[in-house]
C-alpha cells in the first residue's frame, strides 16, 4: 500500500530549527532546514545524521523546500548543503529566495565574527547554496508559518479546498486566540503616543525583516494623522535592504498598499529617518527601531543602555527572545541587570511585550484545515501541551486524524492514489483506427482531455469534452496591418493583393471570395482605405495560431509592396 | 559550585518538582544539564548531592505518579545518570533506593508519561550516562533493563531507537573491557552476564531474518567493530560470523545496506583483517550477491581498505566500474571497451538496473561517478588506473544527457532516452571529469573532453547548477593543460580551446540568470589568477569582449554579481588586463575611471556584498602597489577610508582598518610580531623617519577613522581598531621615537598623547570577549529560569 511517511527532525512537538522529512510517492522531501537560536553548539541545527546514514545525501533525498525565509525554517540550509553535502535542488519562492542570503549573512556574521565560532559556513558557501535555489511562484504558506489575518504588508494566508490526503501546519499559537490586530495595533500606538507626550524616549528593538517594516507603516501613518513632531529614526544595516526588496516583491504584498505605491511609496518614509548613534543623546522625545532585536549586541543594546535609567522612557519588545539576552531578561521582569564587569545596570525605563509575531493563531489554523479539508491533519512547529488541546479540537471538529510527532517520530499514513479513469468509446476506436492495438509489452501513447465530471474521470476527446462540459472553443487569431501605398479603391488593390499572393505562393490554396477579401489557408487579407491619407491602404492580415509561420511570412511579404501592376 | 548558584538551586527544583510550573524555555533544561555535566566532571557528584539536598529531593519526585512533566521527567532522569556516572555516587543514588525507582518499573517505564518520547529518550541517555563503572552492570543485568533496551530499539521515534542501539553497544564494551585477564573464553557462559544476554540477544535476532530485527542487529555490530578493539572481538566475530554468512542465503537479502557497513566496519578493524580468510570471502561472496547499486559501496569501501588480497580488490574494481563499463558498450564500441580491467563488460543485471528507470539509472550513475571521484585520488586507488576508459565514459555519459550522442545499440538508444536532460546524471558527470583532469589522458580523448564542455556551456539547455560546474571542470582541465615544450606559454590545443571559449563565456556573462552570470565572473577570476601572465591567454583575453563585459556587469541588478564584477575587474586590473588598458592613447584617464568605478561602488552600492569586494581589491591594489594606486597612495588611501568610515556594513569598516593597517605598514615598516595581522608587505620602500610617517597618516585621515572605529557598536570593528592603534603606539613610542616626533611643529601631537592616554590593553581584554550580550553563567541562567516563572505565557517561542 503506498503510503507518506513524515517524521520531523526538527519543530516536532517544538519551536525551532524546523526541518521535516516526507516520503511519498517514492520521493523523500525535506521540508525547512532550519536552526535554533538558543544554541551555539551542534544542537542548533538538525541531526542530519539520521539521513546520511541512508547513503549518500544527494541520492537519497530528492529535493528540499524552503517554506519561508526565516532562520528558524531556512538557517541551517548552507551547512546541510555546502558541509554536509547535500547537493540536489532546494526550492523557495522568490521573495524568500530574495531574503533568504541576507538573514543567513547576518547570521554567519554574528556566529563567526562576534562569537568567533570556527567551523560555521562561510560567505561564498551561503552563496553557492543559493545558486541552488530553484525560485518557484508557489503561496509560500502552505507548510511554513502563516497568518489569517491581513499584514500591513502582506496579505493573508488563502488555501484552496485541494482536499489534500495530509495538511501540515505550524501551531505556534494553538492555544491562543489572540487579541484582534487592530486591537494590538491601537495598543502599541497608544504606549508609543504616551510616552512621546510625556517627553519620553521609545527603543523598538526589532530584526531588520518583517515586523520592523509593518511597525514603521503603523507609526508614519500614525505620525501623518495626528501631526506628531517627535522624530523617529531607523536603525540603518539590513534594513535599507529589507526595504529594498520588499520594493521589489510589492506584488507579493497586499491590495492595500500595492495601491499607495502607485501614488507614493510606502516604503519611502516621511517621518522616519536615519538613526545616528550621536542621537541618542539629544535631549526630548524620540522613537528609535534599532537592531537586534533580542537586545543582546549591537546598537539596540547600546541605546538601551543610555536610556534604562530614566523612568519616562519605554522599550516595546515586539518578538520572542532566548535565554540569556538582555531581551529575555527584562521580559521576565528582572530590573538588576549584571553588564561587563560586574557593574549593574538598573531598568527604569517601562519594559513592554506586545506580539506581533506573523503566526496564525487557533482561529486561523481552524479556519485554514476548514478550508483545505484534508483528510489528515499534522502539526508542527509547536509546545507539546498546546498541540494537544488544538489536536483534540480538529478531531472533534472535523472528524479527521490529527497527529502532532515529537522529533524522531514517524507518522505513517496510508494513502490511495490509483485513480479509476474511463476512457471514452470514441476516443478509443479513433486511437484504433490508427494503427496496431497496443498490448502490455508495447504501450502506446494516447492523447486526450482529462474532465472530471461527477466526481469521477474520464478521458475523451477535446471535441467531447467541450460538448460535455458545456464549453464553446476559442479560437487565438493574430492581427496585424500592413500600409500600402496604394490610390486605387480598396478592391482593386485586394485584387492585387490576390494575384500576386497567387503567383508565389503556387503550393497553397488562395482564393478571393466574393466579400472582397483575400484567404490563404486560414489568414483572411482585407483591405481598407486610410482615414487620413487616400494615397494608401490599409491591409488586415489575420491568422490562427495554427498558421502562425505562414501568417508571418505573409505579413513580411506584403510588407515589401506589390509588385508595379502595368497602369 | 558557587555560592550564589547554592542558593538559587532549592527555588529552581521546587519549581521544576511543581507540575503546575511550567518550565521556561526549551533550552533552559539542556543547558541546566550542560552546567551540571561540568560540575560533576570537575568535581565529586556525592558531595554535590550532600550539600545541595534539594537535587536528591527533585529526583525522588520522579517516583511520584503524575509528579512530572514528561521534559523535567526527562531532565531527571539524565540528570540521575549524570551523577550517578560516579562509582560513589551511584552506591549513594543505589543505597536510596533511587536508581531502581527511576530506571525500573516503578519509575516512568510503567506510567503513562512512557508514552512520550522525550522520556524514553532522557531513560536511555541517563542509563547511558551511568553505565561508566563495572558496577553498573549488576544493576543493568538485574531489573529487566536490558530487556526494555532491546525493545526500544524498535521504538517509533529515530532518535530513541538508535540511542537504544548505541546504549546496548556502549553496554556491551563495558562488560567485555571489565575481566579482561588472560584471552578471551570463546564460550559465552564464561562471559560476564550483560554480554551473554546482549549477544544472544543479537544472535536471536539474526537468526529471525526479519529485516528491521536484523538491521538493529547488524547496526550494533558495525558500531561495536567501529569502536572497540580489545581481543574479545575476535571471539565476538568468530562466534556471529557464521550467523551473518548465513544472511547471504537468503533472499531477498535482508537489510543489505546495513550488512555492508558491518563487513566494512569488520573488514577495518585492526583485529580482524590481516589473517581472516573467512571474512574475504564473505566479502567477494556479499559482493556477488549484491545489487549493482548496493554493491557500490560495498566495492568502494573495499578498495579503500589498506591491506586487503589482489583478487578482491580487483573483484571490487570490477563491480565499481560495471555501470561504466555498459555506457561504453553501450555507445558503440566493437566488442568490448578497451582498457577497462579483464572482465568487466556490462553485465546483463547491471544493464537491466540502468534501463529499469530513470531514478534507477540517474542513481545507479551518480553513486558510480561520486565513488570514483572518490577514489581517484586516493594512493590506494587500483593500478593501473584506466584513465583513458574513464574518460570516455564520462564524455559518454554527457553526450547522452545531451542527446549529441549516436549510439549505435539498442541499449544506447534506450540509455539515451532515459537520461536525455537528466540535471542529476549531469552533475555528476561533470564533477567526475574536472577530478579526472588531475592527469592527462590520450590526446583524442582530451579533444573530446573540451568539446562536450563547450556542448555544455554552450547549450541552451544547460540549467544554472549544470553550467556552474561545467565551469568548474573547464578551469581543472585549463589549468592541468600542459605547457608548449621549450616555453612557458600554453600549448596550441589550449590555446585553440581558449579562443572557442571566451565567446562562450561571453554570451554567458550576459544570460538572463544570475546564477551564470556570476558562475562566469567566478571562472573568469579564476583563470585570470592562475594565468594572467601568459601572452597567449593575455592576447586571446584582450581580443575578446570578455573584460567590457565584466566591468559592465558591476552594475548588474543582483548584488552578488556585482561583487563578483568587482573581484574579477580588480584581478584583471591587477594583471593589467583590464578592458581599456589595451588602449594606449587613452591609458591615464581611463584607468583613473575603474578606480573612481570601483569608489562609487564603495560610496554608493546599496548592498553590502559589492562593497565588501571593492574594499578588499583595494586592500589587495595596496598590497600590491597597483599601478593605480601607487600614482598617489595618499589620496587613494584617504579616499577609501573616507568612503569606508561612512558604511553601515562593519565588514567594509573592519576591512577599512585591514587597509589601513596595511598602509600603516607600509608607512611605517613591518608590523612588528606581537601584532596579530601580520601583512606581507612588500620591504622596497623603507620606512621613512616616523614623523613624516605620522604626518602621512594625519593626513589621509587614518587617526579620525581609527579612533571612530575603536568605539563602533561592532565589536570586531573595535578591536581591529585596537589592534591597529596597539601597533601604532608600539612603533611610536619605545625607540625613542615619540621624542623626534614631537620635536616636529606640525606632528599630530595631539594624537600620540591621546595613544598614550587610552588604555588600550585593558580595552583589547574587554573586547577579546564576545560582543554579544548573551549571559552564559549558571547564574544568569538560574535567574532567568526563576525569574520567567509566572511571566511565561508572554514571551512565547517565536519564530526568527
Amino acid at each position: 500500500m503506498p503510503e507518506i511517511r513524515v517524521t520531523p527532525l526538527g519543530a516536532g512537538q517544538d519551536v525551532g530549527r524546523s526541518c521535516i522529512l516526507v516520503s511519498i510517492g517514492g520521493k523523500n522531501v525535506m521540508l525547512d532546514c532550519g536552526m535554533h537560536m538558543g544554541f551555539n553548539d551542534d544542537r542548533r541545527f538538525p541531526d542530519f545524521s539520521y539521513i546520511t546514514r541512508n547513503g549518500r545525501l544527494t541520492d537519497f533525498l530528492d529535493c528540499v523546500i524552503i517554506s519561508h525565509f526565516h532562520l528558524d525554517h531556512c538557517g541551517a540550509l548552507p551547512y546541510f548543503s555546502e558541509m554536509v553535502g547535500y547537493d540536489g535542488p532546494i526550492y523557495m519562492t522568490h521573495p524568500t529566495q530574495a531574503i533568504c542570503p541576507i538573514l543567513l549573512e547576518d547570521y554567519r556574521k554574528i556566529a563567526v565574527d562576534k562569537k568567533g565560532e570556527a567551523n560555521f559556513f562561510t560567505s561564498q558557501m551561503i552563496k553557492d547554496c543559493m545558486k541552488k535555489v530553484v525560485a518557484v511562484h508557489l503561496h509560500q504558506t502552505v507548510q511554513g508559518d502563516y497568518n489569517m489575518t491581513p499584514d500591513r504588508h502582506l496579505g493573508a494566508a488563502w488555501i484552496d479546498k485541494c482536499r489534500p490526503n495530509l495538511l501540515i501546519t505550524e501551531s505556534t499559537y494553538a492555544t491562543t486566540i489572540r487579541d484582534s490586530k487592530r486591537c494590538r495595533e491601537r495598543d502599541f500606538l497608544k504606549k508609543v503616543h504616551e510616552t512621546v507626550e510625556r517627553g519620553g524616549k521609545v527603543l523598538i528593538p526589532v530584526f531588520a525583516l518583517g515586523r520592523a517594516q509593518e511597525l514603521c507603516i503603523l507609526l508614519e501613518t500614525f505620525w501623518e494623522r495626528v501631526n506628531l513632531k517627535a522624530p523617529i529614526y531607523f536603525s540603518t544595516g539590513l534594513t535599507e535592504k529589507a526595504n529594498h526588496y520588499y520594493k521589489l516583491f510589492i506584488t507579493w504584498t497586499n491590495q492595500k498598499i500595492r495601491k499607495t505605491f502607485v501614488q507614493r511609496n510606502m516604503f519611502e518614509f516621511k517621518h522616519i529617518k536615519a538613526f545616528d548613534r550621536a542621537f541618542a543623546d539629544n535631549p526630548g522625545p524620540m522613537v528609535v527601531f534599532a537592531t537586534p532585536g533580542m537586545l543582546h549586541a549591537g546598537q539596540s543594546l547600546q541605546i538601551f543602555r543610555k536610556w534604562a535609567g530614566n523612568e519616562k522612557n519605554m522599550v516595546i519588545m515586539p518578538g520572542y527572545c532566548v535565554q540569556g539576552t538582555v531581551g529575555h531578561k527584562i521580559l521576565s521582569g528582572q530590573r538588576k541587570l549584571e553588564m561587563e564587569g560586574r557593574q549593574v545596570l538598573e531598568v527604569k525605563m517601562q519594559v513592554e511585550y506586545m506580539s506581533f509575531s506573523a503566526h496564525a493563531d487557533a482561529k486561523g489554523i481552524m479556519q485554514l484545515v476548514g478550508q483545505a479539508e484534508p483528510e489528515s491533519v499534522l502539526l508542527v512547529h509547536g509546545e507539546a501541551k498546546k498541540m494537544e488541546f488544538l489536536k483534540q479540537k480538529i478531531e472533534q471538529e472535523f472528524r479527521v486524524n490529527c497527529y502532532m510527532p515529537a522529533n524522531g517520530e514517524t507518522v505513517t499514513l496510508p494513502t490511495s492514489p490509483s485513480i479509476p479513469v474511463g476512457i471514452s468509446l470514441g476516443l478509443l476506436k479513433r486511437e484504433m483506427a490508427q494503427g496496431l492495438l497496443p498490448s502490455a509489452k508495447k504501450p502506446r501513447l494516447l492523447h486526450g482531455t482529462l474532465i472530471m465530471k461527477d466526481s469521477s474521470f474520464q478521458l475523451v476527446s477535446s471535441e467531447q469534452a467541450l460538448k460535455e462540459l458545456g464549453l464553446a472553443e476559442h479560437q487565438l487569431r493574430f492581427t496585424c496591418r500592413v500600409h500600402l501605398h496604394d490610390s486605387r479603391k480598396e478592391q482593386e488593390t485586394a485584387a492585387r493583393v490576390y494575384s500576386h499572393l497567387k503567383s508565389v505562393l503556387k503550393d497553397h490554396c488562395v482564393q478571393h471570395l466574393p466579400d472582397g477579401s483575400v484567404t490563404v489557408e486560414s489568414i483572411l487579407i482585407q483591405a481598407a482605405a486610410h482615414s487620413e491619407d487616400p494615397g494608401t491602404k490599409v491591409l488586415l492580415v489575420s491568422w490562427t495560431y495554427q498558421d502562425e509561420e505562414l501568417g508571418s511570412y505573409l505579413t513580411s511579404l506584403l510588407k515589401k509592396g506589390l509588385p508595379q501592376a502595368p497602369s | 559550585m558557587d555560592p550564589e548558584c547554592s542558593q538559587l538551586l532549592p527555588a529552581l527544583c521546587a519549581v521544576l518538582a511543581d507540575p503546575r510550573q511550567p518550565v521556561a524555555d526549551d533550552t533552559c533544561l539542556e543547558k541546566l544539564l550542560d552546567w551540571f555535566k561540568t560540575i560533576t566532571e570537575a568535581g565529586s557528584s556525592l558531595q554535590l548531592l550532600q550539600e545541595n539536598p534539594c537535587l536528591v529531593e527533585l529526583l525522588c519526585h520522579v517516583l511520584k505518579p503524575q509528579g512530572l512533566s514528561a521534559r523535567v521527567l526527562s531532565f531527571s532522569l539524565r540528570l540521575a545518570g549524570v551523577f550517578a556516572a560516579q562509582e560513589s555516587c551511584f552506591q549513594y543514588l543505589q543505597q536510596a533506593e533511587l536508581l531502581p525507582g527511576l530506571f525500573g518499573e516503578a519509575g516512568p517505564l510503567g506510567q503513562a508519561a512512557w508514552s512520550a518520547p522525550t522520556v524514553r529518550s532522557g531513560w536511555i541517555q541517563g542509563l547511558r550516562s551511568l553505565a561508566q563503572h563495572p558496577s553498573a552492570l549488576p544493576f543493568l543485568a538485574d531489573c529487566g533493563t536490558l530487556d526494555t533496551i532491546f525493545s526500544l530499539q524498535g521504538d517509533s521515534s529515530l532518535f530513541v531507537a538508535s540511542a537504544a542501539g548505541q546504549l546496548l553497544v556502549h553496554i556491551l564494551g563495558l562488560s567485555l573491557q571489565g575481566p579482561a585477564e588472560g584471552p578471551p573464553s570463546p564460550q559465552a557462559c564464561d562471559w560476564p552476564v550483560c554480554a551473554q544476554k546482549i549477544v544472544g540477544h543479537i544472535e536471536g535476532s539474526l537468526r529471525s531474518m526479519a529485516t528491521p530485527q536484523v538491521t538493529q542487529a547488524l547496526n550494533v555490530l558495525t558500531t561495536t567493530f567501529g569502536h572497540c578493539h580489545g581481543p574479545w572481538m575476535q571471539v565476538l566475530w568468530e562466534r556471529l560470523s557464521p550467523l551473518v554468512a548465513c544472511l547471504l542465503q537468503e533472499d531477498p537479502l535482508p537489510a543489505a545496506h546495513s550488512l555492508v557497513d558491518l563487513l566494512l566496519s569488520v573488514a577495518r578493524s585492526p583485529v580482524l583483517s590481516s589473517s581472516d580468510c573467512g571474512l574475504w570471502e564473505t566479502l567477494a561472496q556479499t559482493l556477488r550477491r549484491l545489487s549493482p547499486a548496493q554493491a557500490g559501496p560495498l566495492a568502494l569501501g573495499i578498495l579503500k581498505l589498506q591491506d586487503c588480497p589482489q583478487a578482491l580488490r580487483a573483484q571490487a574494481f570490477g563491480v565499481l566500474l560495471q555501470p561504466l563499463a555498459c555506457v561504453l558498450t553501450a555507445a558503440d564500441q566493437a566488442p568490448g571497451p578497451p582498457g577497462l580491467p579483464e572482465g568487466t563488460t556490462g553485465d546483463s543485471v547491471t544493464v537491466d538496473t540502468l534501463l529499469s528507470s530513470k531514478s534507477a539509472c540517474a542513481g545507479l550513475l551518480c553513486q558510480t561517478l561520486a565513488h570514483l571521484e572518490l577514489l581517484q585520488p586516493l594512493p590506494q586507488r587500483p593500478s593501473p588506473w584506466p584513465q583513458a576508459p574513464l574518460l570516455g565514459a564520462a564524455v559518454t555519459i554527457l553526450r547522452f544527457c545531451n542527446g549529441s550522442a549516436a549510439p549505435a545499440s539498442d541499449v544506447g538508444g534506450r540509455l539515451c532516452a532515459i537520461l536525455a536532460g537528466c540535471v542529476r546524471v549531469q552533475r555528476a558527470a561533470l564533477d567526475f571529469l574536472g577530478a579526472l583532469a588531475q592527469e592527462t589522458g590520450p590526446q583524442e580523448l582530451v579533444t573530446q573532453v573540451s568539446a562536450v564542455l563547450l556542448e555544455y556551456l554552450r547549450s541552451p539547455d544547460s540549467s544554472p547548477t549544470v553550467l556552474k560546474k561545467a565551469f568548474q571542470a573547464t578551469l581543472r582541465w585549463l589549468l592541468s593543460s600542459p605547457r608548449a615544450p621549450g616555453c612557458c606559454d600554453l600549448d596550441p590545443d589550449t590555446q585553440l580551446f581558449l579562443r572557442e571559449l571566451l565567446p562562450v563565456l561571453r554570451k554567458r556573462l550576459c544570460s538572463p540568470c544570475w546564477e551564470v552570470r556570476d558562475s562566469g565572473l567566478e571562472f573568469l577570476t579564476q583563470v585570470t589568477r592562475h594565468w594572467g601572465g601568459q601572452a597567449g591567454f593575455r592576447h586571446a583575453l584582450l581580443a575578446s569582449e570578455v573584460p567590457e563585459l565584466a566591468e559592465q556587469l558591476l552594475r548588474d541588478p543582483e548584488s552578488y554579481v556585482r561583487a563578483s564584477a568587482v573581484t574579477a575587474v580588480g584581478q584583471l586590473s591587477s594583471q593589467g588586463l583590464h578592458a581599456t588598458a589595451a588602449s594606449p592613447e587613452q591609458l591615464g584617464g581611463q584607468k583613473e575611471s575603474l578606480l573612481a568605478e570601483l569608489l562609487h561602488v564603495l560610496s554608493t552600492d546599496s548592498e553590502g556584498f559589492p562593497r565588501r569586494a571593492a574594499m578588499q581589491v583595494f586592500t589587495e591594489w595596496l598590497r600590491d602597489r597597483h599601478a593605480d594606486v601607487a600614482e598617489d597612495t595618499e589620496r587613494f588611501v584617504a579616499r577609501v577610508l573616507q568612503a569606508a568610515s561612512r558604511d553601515l556594513d562593519w565588514e567594509v569598516r573592519a576591512q577599512g582598518l585591514e587597509l589601513a593597517l596595511v598602509f600603516l605598514a607600509q608607512t611605517l615598516g613591518q608590523p612588528s610580531a606581537r601584532c596579530p595581522y601580520a601583512v606581507a608587505a612588500p620591504q622596497a620602500t623603507p620606512p621613512g623617519p616616523l614623523a613624516q610617517a605620522l604626518r602621512a597618516l594625519s593626513r589621509v585621515r587614518l587617526f579620525e577613522f581609527a579612533f571612530r572605529a575603536l568605539f563602533d557598536c561592532d565589536r570586531p570593528v573595535a578591536q581591529k581598531s585596537c589592534d591597529l592603534l596597539l601597533f601604532l603606539r608600539a612603533q611610536a613610542t619605545p625607540s625613542g621615537g615619540l621624542q623626534e616626533a614631537e620635536g616636529s611643529p606640525d606632528v599630530p601631537e595631539a594624537v600620540l598623547a591621546v595613544l598614550r592616554s587610552l588604555d588600550l590593553e585593558g580595552l583589547r581584554g574587554a573586547l577579546a570577549e564576545s560582543s554579544d550580550h548573551v549571559e552564559k553563567s549558571p547564574q544568569s541562567l538560574l535567574q532567568d529560569m526563576l525569574a520567567t516563572v509566572g511571566v511565561r505565557g508572554e514571551n512565547q517561542a517565536d519564530c526568527y
